[in-house]
């Protein structure tokens, strides 16, 4: 019972990293009908740039944020502005167009890490960086706990910005309806950009903070991407609720699945992949999609 | 299989639902051998839907398709296809880069008829000048006019060499002169032996054209008959009528 | 003659460059052989992959799993005491039967969520090949002694790649191709003239693997030694898209003039250390290029130049008003 707690609670944990990591994802996919594959590389790069910021001022990781954040906002616009604002756009949902420029973009930030900082495995060792916490009797890691709190305080300013600002309210309106946000005004091409840069920024805060988790090399990043997908389809591909609710049980599952089964740790992330595959092709409307069946079965005529 | 008495498709009951919208409510009627049979109705009112469940694109929820006897329900739209129904898009669907020849080859070669060689040669030929494309033939589709695009979309489903042809508002968007030239076609297709089942909105098309219709509002059958006697059914009036009413109130 | 030759004008040049590769070894020495070889072993990846991921219009990033599926074949079934060329029809089964079995479900997913899908079948298989034992883990695995004749690899490389350019070119000419064709530019459509598209893109799929897997068979006898980094990575996977992609897709000449710009940016590439290390960029900023520029690639940019395509592409024509029915 005790590890059922602990296990449920490490899920928990690791479902603020997950949930921050998609949202990112999942902004400029609601926005822009783009999937983002350089999601991975802006991550690993954030990382990179938080280990470079500890390395060389000894900035604390979580305090960089603070940084890393707001120059990631900006890089996302500017990316926007040279590279994302020509595509076509395509009326039927996300291009191949699309996919493959971001991807080239990713390659392109893979080797940008390559050349400044080599390709050996970095991580950032902080004072707290071993501590853990004992809590209903099994531990807890300082590290975690922190990644956790400072996942929620992004999480809830993103969702009082959606909620509270025009800025926010543009952004809904055209995830929802681009032609109609238009007509009412929204100037949907700087919604666009800003869009881009939120989710770069969200990109960039998971990155840092994945840096305090793991080791990181410029390969690094694949794996958590895969991840974001899975947990973005999971949860609907345009629910922001949902993309909660999919970090939830992809961390659930994850965690569980190392705590009660004998799978090896190196195949865990066949287990993401194997989600995803499953997902796509099984339940493509998401949790949303799986709801509304069980509803409709509920409502019978 | 012979149709059971002269009838060719049997829809019954059938319903279509999407999360939370019930699209289509038991929705019945049949359709006779060679006949020209319309379904109108207001926008929204679920006749494209129930021309994807026909054919195949998606299944109905509850309900069942017969044709000639035998039930469409559960079959892919290509299977459907083989069987001998098919239907063109009320938003035309032309492969844009391909030749309007190869266009309707399509048709040709992985319809109902499944020809090669030389005779799918021909019946591409064929099919062009029963079109009038054949000026048009190697052109490609993506240069198409609107006239020239709907012209293509009965085509191409002509070609697969089907039974019943499921027309999708082929007159949308057309000028008065192309739509004369539409029902003309129409009127020619099935005098060739074709039923047709056509969704339309111009109402003197489907007056002039049709032996008998359905009119659908909200997913229901409200009204059946020969077109004199249904478009002056008070309940068709009042669909069409509230339909422009709330249009006028609105602007 | 000229009709045909008017149609295909690439047939010239191509006729007379296979010409050059089969009697090149006559003439030309050990190190060019050797690139021309893997310029073959390119074609033959490109042009294969183009079946699905070009004409078809499918892009799958997990193509390496059927190199690594042909090496692996050969190379466990030689040193069991096969003849090298016998286990090249095994191997293109295996991964006759492997693309099947992806297929099936992932030909579910549309455009860019079956290439997602893709890239995560192909990070589990690599994730898997390098943790089983008889694999050799990542360590890899040798050839057995004797198995080497480099004339042989180099005819049956060659061969392999204008056999693979042969049958591409008649399944692009003939019914099949019509239906991959309908599949890229409309699959909805497609299927309401009765083209049943699950089962054209596994036969697709299932041709480009056969033709991949055997080329990887061919790889393991050449190099003599394989490993899960070399036949079952990633960059590989990368490499074989790129080509068509840059080359120009759903076209015959696109992947062979991707392999030849491939070939000779990987020659270039290993011969100097500083590029080495910037193939990502370079690879990435090619992709990024092609994508902004001229999404049809080098054969689209000739087409554009010599006046074949309209700068703009046609607008579908206005005044189609958007309904519910």
């Amino acid at each position: 019972m005790q590890k059922l707690a602990i296990v449920a609670l490490n899920s928990l944990l690791a479902a603020g990293l997950y949930a921050t990591m998609s949202y990112g994802l999942a902004v400029i996919y609601g926005v822009m009908r783009i999937i983002n594959l350089a999601h991975a590389g802006l991550m690993m790069l954030a990382a990179y740039a938080t280990w470079a910021l500890n390395d060389r001022f000894g900035l604390d990781p979580f305090l960089s944020m603070i940084i890393v954040a707001p120059a990631f906002f900006l890089l996302g616009m500017a990316l926007y502005a040279t590279l994302i604002r020509w595509l076509p756009r395509s009326a039927a949902g996300p291009s191949m167009q699309s996919l493959l420029l971001l991807f080239g973009v990713w390659l392109v930030v893979q080797n940008l890490a390559y050349a400044i900082w080599g390709g050996d495995t970095q991580s950032i060792l902080t004072p707290y960086t071993m501590e853990s916490v004992t809590f209903l009797g099994g531990r807890l890691g300082v590290p975690q706990i922190l990644v956790f709190v400072v996942s929620i305080l992004s999480l809830v300013g993103l969702n009082l910005v959606l909620r509270r600002t025009y800025l926010g309210k543009a952004i809904r309106a055209v995830t929802q309806n681009r032609d109609a946000a238009m007509l009412s005004g929204v100037n949907a091409g700087q919604i666009a950009a800003v869009a881009f840069g939120i989710g770069t920024a969200f990109a960039a805060m998971a990155g840092s903070m994945l840096s305090t988790l793991y080791a990181f090399t410029p390969d690094f990043g694949r794996s958590f991407l895969l991840k974001a997908f899975c947990i973005i389809v999971l949860g609907g591909m345009e629910s922001f609720t949902g993309v909660a609710l999919g970090a939830l049980v992809l961390a659930f599952i994850e965690n569980f699945a190392s705590a009660y089964t004998s799978i090896p740790v190196s195949y865990q992330d066949a287990i993401s992949f194997t989600l995803l595959v499953v997902v796509l092709v099984a339940a493509p409307g998401g949790l949303p999609g799986l709801w509304r069946l069980l509803d409709r079965r509920v409502v019978a005529r | 299989m012979p149709a059971e008495n002269g009838k060719i498709l049997a829809v019954s009951s059938v319903s279509k639902r999407f999360g939370g919208l019930l699209a289509l409510d038991s929705v019945s009627f049949e359709v006779q051998r060679g006949e020209i049979f319309s379904v109108i109705g207001p926008n929204g009112a679920g006749k494209t839907t129930l021309f994807s469940c026909l054919v195949g694109t998606y299944p109905p929820t509850s309900g069942s398709v017969r044709f000639r006897g035998e039930e469409l329900k559960g079959l892919r739209n290509d299977q459907v296809v083989a069987r001998g129904l098919v239907r063109t898009h009320q938003i035309v669907k032309p492969f844009r880069d391909m030749t309007v020849a190869d266009n309707i080859r399509v048709g040709v070669l992985y319809g109902r008829l499944r020809l090669r060689g030389a005779k799918a040669r021909e019946r591409v030929d064929e099919v062009l000048s029963r079109t009038q494309l054949g000026h048009r033939a190697q052109a490609k589709a993506g240069v198409l006019s609107i006239g020239e695009l709907k012209r293509l979309e009965i085509a191409r489903a002509l070609a697969t060499g089907p039974d019943v042809l499921c027309l999708d508002e082929v007159m949308g968007g057309l000028n008065p002169a192309e739509i004369q030239q539409a029902m003309g076609l129409v009127r020619a297709l099935r005098d060739s032996g074709l039923t047709i089942l056509m969704i339309e909105h111009h109402v003197h098309a489907v007056a002039g054209l049709s032996d008998r219709l359905v009119v659908l509002n909200f997913g229901k059958k409200i009204a059946e008959g020969r077109p004199g006697e249904a478009l002056r059914d008070p309940a068709v009036v009042a669909a069409y009528l509230g339909d422009e009413t709330e249009e006028e109130a609105r602007a | 003659m000229t009709a045909l030759l008017r149609r295909h004008p690439a047939l010239v040049p191509g006729v007379l460059f296979a010409a050059f590769l089969l009697l090149a070894p006559g003439f030309a020495e050990r190190g060019t052989l050797n690139d021309l070889w893997n310029m073959a072993f390119f074609v033959v990846l490109a042009s294969a992959w183009n079946l699905l991921g070009g004409f078809a219009g499918q892009v799958s990033l997990g193509y390496s799993a059927f190199v690594g599926i042909g090496a692996y074949t050969t190379v466990l079934l030689a040193n069991a005491g096969w003849s090298p060329w016998l286990t090249l029809p095994v191997g293109a089964a295996l991964a006759v039967a492997f693309s099947v079995a992806v297929g099936l479900p992932t030909f579910r997913l549309r455009g860019p969520y079956f290439t997602i899908a893709t890239i995560g079948v192909g990070e589990a298989v690599r994730v898997i090949a390098s943790g089983l034992e008889f694999t050799g883990g990542s360590s890899g695995l040798r050839m057995p002694p004797g198995t080497f004749d480099f004339n042989a690899n180099y005819y049956a490389m060659v061969g392999l790649a204008l056999l693979t350019l042969a049958l591409v070119a008649w399944l692009q000419q003939h019914a099949f191709g019509l239906a991959l064709e309908a599949i890229r530019q409309d699959i909805d459509a497609a299927e309401a003239l009765g083209v049943n598209s699950t089962q054209a893109k596994l036969t697709a799929h299932a041709i480009s693997a056969a033709l991949v897997a055997i080329g990887g068979g061919l790889f393991a006898t050449n190099f003599q030694y394989i490993s899960p980094g070399s036949v079952f990575d990633f960059r590989l996977s990368l490499t074989i898209v790129l080509m068509p992609i840059v080359g120009g897709m759903a076209t015959i000449t696109g992947p062979v003039l991707g392999a030849l710009l491939f070939s000779y940016l990987q020659i270039k590439l290993l011969a100097s250390p500083t590029l080495r290390d910037s193939y990502l960029f370079i690879y990435g900023g090619l992709l990024i290029v092609v994508m902004l520029f001229e999404p049809k690639g080098i054969v689209g940019l000739w087409e554009r130049l010599i006046g074949l395509r309209p700068r703009r592409r046609a607008q579908p024509p206005v005044g189609e008003a958007r309904r519910a029915s």
